[in-house]
């Protein structure tokens, strides 16, 4: 069912909300949080991706591109898990998880250097 | 304390109208919209009915944030001045009153109207289901919507995509799919598969966050989600 349902109350004034006001973001969830981080990080990687891909030596350029990939693959993983039926009450505790098994995984990462 | 609280009519602009009002302790918004109404401007148009936070008509986004104003403290509010509007996603009718149709049509677009089916009869007249049983302990917290419309409201992806029905259609939709004395179940699956109703929600939970009776919309679109899934490969009910 791909056409577009009828819509009834086009026309009628309706307030949105203004994703540029201070009021909108003031009591942001957690949820919501994670999923827009996600998306920043996936928008990062593309431009990381590219420079990797020009310099793959340059070490500031792999530090971006570990951290990114961290960041949004372990999001992921949070989004996956609730997906297969974790309550979605344990989104801040995901949400922390995802953080912090991050940060811990790529100072592990940065201090091994591998080559 | 100042309450910005937002004006519009029909043919008028709208606008944030200031008042001030003395909190007393244990005031509410609502207290406060009313005192207003009653002393200093009768123009005031906002809804209500029960008072004590049970019907889900006084709705409404308080600083931002998706409220019954009924139970709201201003002590518990930031101090500067509360704004208070409508909610989001509704056409206005006046004021801080909207239009609550486009959730029943959007309930009614998903299907989610029970259909007697063949179990919903038994020796003694309508089939019950027991409080203690599995299959209502799956439903028990989200048959308890009100429909306020806060979840409606807070959801960014009811503001991106208007086809897509909002948490509080779908969170009915599965109770119904999880009552086995309903008859619809593949209809309704149907109706769910279609574009734009499944797959749109991110579970980012704001629906969750607001929600006055503490029901998880995002679990039940999950759960909706996981039996469509399920379902492609043949296995799990409708
Ligand atoms: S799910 Fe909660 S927030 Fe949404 S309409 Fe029902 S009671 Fe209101
Ligand atoms: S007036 Fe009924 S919930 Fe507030």
């Amino acid at each position: 069912m791909s056409a577009r349902r009828a819509e009834p109350f086009r026309g009628r004034k309706m307030l949105t909300r203004r994703m540029g006001s201070g009021e909108a973001w003031r009591d942001t969830k957690v949820g919501m949080w994670a999923w827009l981080l996600q998306r920043v990080a996936a928008i990062g990687l593309v431009a990381v991706i590219a420079a990797h891909l020009k310099n793959p030596f340059a070490r500031p350029v792999q530090a971006a591109l570990l951290a990114l990939v961290l960041f949004h693959g372990l999001l992921g993983v949070r989004t996956i898990l609730l997906d297969f039926g974790l309550p979605a009450r344990w989104h801040r505790l995901l949400f922390l998880l995802a953080l912090l098994v991050g940060v811990a995984a790529f100072a592990a990462f940065w201090r091994w250097r591998w080559y | 304390m100042v309450l910005k609280v937002f004006r519009w009519s029909p043919g008028s602009r709208e606008r944030l109208q200031k008042y001030w009002v003395k909190a007393r302790q244990g005031m509410t918004v609502l207290d406060a919209l009313v005192e207003l109404q009653r002393n200093s401007d009768a123009t005031l148009a906002f809804r209500y009915a029960c008072r004590v936070g049970m019907c889900g008509s006084c709705a409404m986004v308080v600083n931002g944030r998706e409220r019954w104003a009924c139970r709201t403290l201003l002590s518990n509010l930031a101090r500067g001045p509360v704004t208070v509007r409508p909610l989001y996603q509704f056409p206005l009718i006046r004021d801080l009153v909207v239009d609550m149709a486009p959730i029943k049509n959007k309930m009614l677009e998903m299907k989610a109207v029970f259909v007697p089916g063949r179990r919903a009869m038994d020796g003694d007249g309508f089939a019950q289901i027991g409080s203690r049983t599995r299959e209502r302990r799956a439903i028990d917290a989200a048959i308890e919507c009100i429909g306020c419309g806060m979840c409606v409201s807070a959801c960014t992806m009811v503001s991106h995509d208007p086809n897509f029905p909002g948490p509080a259609a779908l969170n009915r939709v599965f109770t119904l799919q999880r009552d086995s004395r309903d008859g619809a179940h593949a209809d309704r699956s149907q109706a769910v598969l279609a574009e734009d109703v499944l797959t749109r929600c991110h579970g980012q939970a704001n629906c969750t966050a607001v929600c006055p009776m503490e029901i998880s919309p995002t679990d039940s679109i999950l759960a909706l989600r996981r039996r469509a899934v399920l379902r492609l490969f043949g296995i799990g009910p409708r």
